[in-house]
């Protein structure tokens, strides 16, 4: 038997006319709409409307998710004590600034974070997430053993890790993993793309070409260099490598269904059910992954400079919540001849057609 | 009595089963699982729908084969339960429990 009901609303007001009375009420209304969009568990689950809120009110997300923009505060890390979704984000351990702990998970989590920060701010001058210096906020420890990592909407949560499929505190020890979830939070608040079939598997993608190119920079990887593995080493030995190869798709684990070509897409519908990944979003970014690795190796040298800046550019500002693989790559081949020359977008161009994207 | 938790999605993508029999457990400990499984309520937990679910957020479905028809329910990270949380939890520490990837 399975059910399905609607969520039930009660009491809570519309979140696009909170929205609205936040930015266009008068102060009593704005203070009010602030507090119920801050503390509204439905809004924290809305991200297409905070997304929306944020892009087309301007409505600052540190103030809807109750998080202060402090300039001297850029992260804090919370420790969840091994408690669940209700007791986000938990305890604070660790604030900006302050000096290392015992705790080797929090510190991971605020090095990754700082790195992943420093990343976007030095390469695309993008200060945060929001572009204006929202607090990153990451709580460890989150529930039991907890085998995932992932964004909420607001912040970033990090699980132990169980030693069955994850390697005990191998979530927080990968810099990629780090920026791949804060990079959901940058494509929640720029492009908005909707995680389900290809738009989700784009979503999926940014965030791994952007998991995979801070680590490059904080190695200072050259794109021959890099090994273009996402969460290599996290994962128990003898399940695989990595999490995804995005040179080599379908080669990080045995059983890994990531294709590398759209001849090998896998038409996944997203009807809930845990086997088909809201349609393929962790299998299909394969594809992207390919082509973005593919146009990195072809210009050669430090793959953010040119790449990584045409992608950065059109998850910024080309793309919408629906775009599709052929949407996305036709845009990185327009910016590619906006920002640099030919050759550039020569490369971007053969590389999708690589993927069978392109003709 | 057995109970069968699959989960997706997530950061890594992969396909997790891990069952529980109570045939597998000695008899107190099968009534203490009958208890976690009677505090889940599994029949009365609505699945929230509409939402869009967290990027990587894994995605479950919790299979209950018991006296009369099967239960099959389905949750996300954000959405699963505080009831359902704590037995999977509980199946999570049995020894007992069978575990697969599926490929």
């Amino acid at each position: 038997m399975s059910r399905n009901h609607r969520r039930a609303q009660c009491g809570i007001a519309p979140p696009d006319l909170l929205g609205r009375l936040a930015v266009e009420g008068d102060a009593q209304q704005r203070e009010a709409a602030v507090r119920a969009l801050a503390t509204s568990a439905a809004i924290r689950s809305q991200r297409a409307v905070m997304g929306r809120l944020n892009r087309q009110l301007n409505l600052n997300l540190g103030q809807m998710i109750g998080f202060t923009v402090n300039p001297d505060r850029r992260l804090t890390i919370y420790d969840n004590q091994t408690n669940g979704r209700t007791f986000l984000p938990g305890v604070r351990v660790r604030d900006w600034g302050q000096p290392p702990v015992q705790d080797e998970a929090v510190n991971q989590a605020y090095d990754g974070s700082s790195a992943t920060y420093e990343f976007y701010r030095d390469v695309f001058a993008r200060n945060s997430l929001d572009g204006a210096g929202l607090e990153l906020v990451s709580s460890v420890h989150y529930g039991i053993a907890f085998d995932n990592a992932f964004w909420d909407g607001a912040q970033m949560v990090y699980g132990d890790g169980s030693g069955r499929i994850f390697q005990v505190g191998g979530l927080t020890r990968s810099l990629d993993v780090i920026a791949h979830e804060l990079t959901h939070g940058i494509t929640e608040l720029t492009a908005g793309l909707v995680y389900s079939k290809q738009s989700g598997a784009l979503n999926e993608s940014f965030s791994d070409v952007f998991g995979s190119l801070v680590k490059q920079y904080s190695l200072k990887q050259s794109a021959a260099d890099a090994d273009w593995l996402i969460g290599e080493g996290i994962l128990v030995p003898g399940l695989g490598k990595a999490l995804r190869s995005m040179i080599n798709p379908g080669t990080a684990y045995p059983g890994d269904r990531q294709p590398g070509h759209m001849d090998d897409y896998v038409d996944l519908p997203d009807n809930n059910d845990p086997r088909n990944d809201n349609g393929g979003v962790h299998i299909n970014s394969g594809i992207p992954n390919h082509a973005f690795a593919l146009a990195a190796n072809a210009l050669g040298g430090f793959a953010w400079e040119k790449v990584g800046k045409i992608w950065y550019t059109v998850l910024t500002t080309r793309l919408r919540p629906n775009s599709q693989f052929d949407e996305a790559a036709q845009a990185t081949v327009d910016v590619a001849g906006t920002l640099f020359s030919a050759t550039e977008q020569d490369a971007v161009h053969n590389a999708w057609k690589e993927v069978g994207v392109l003709s | 009595m057995k109970l069968t938790i699959r989960r997706g999605g997530g950061l890594a993508g992969m396909v997790a089963q891990t069952e529980l029999d109570d045939r597998s457990l000695p008899k107190t400990d099968a009534e203490a699982f009958a208890g976690e499984v009677a505090r889940a309520n599994l029949h009365e937990q609505p699945e929230p729908a509409a939402a869009r679910p967290w990027p990587d957020a894994q995605l479950y479905e919790i299979l209950l084969e018991a006296a009369g028809p099967p239960i099959s329910v389905h949750y996300t990270d954000e959405t699963l339960p505080e009831s359902v949380r704590l037995l999977v939890a509980w199946v999570d520490g049995r020894p007992e429990r069978v575990e697969s990837i599926e490929q």
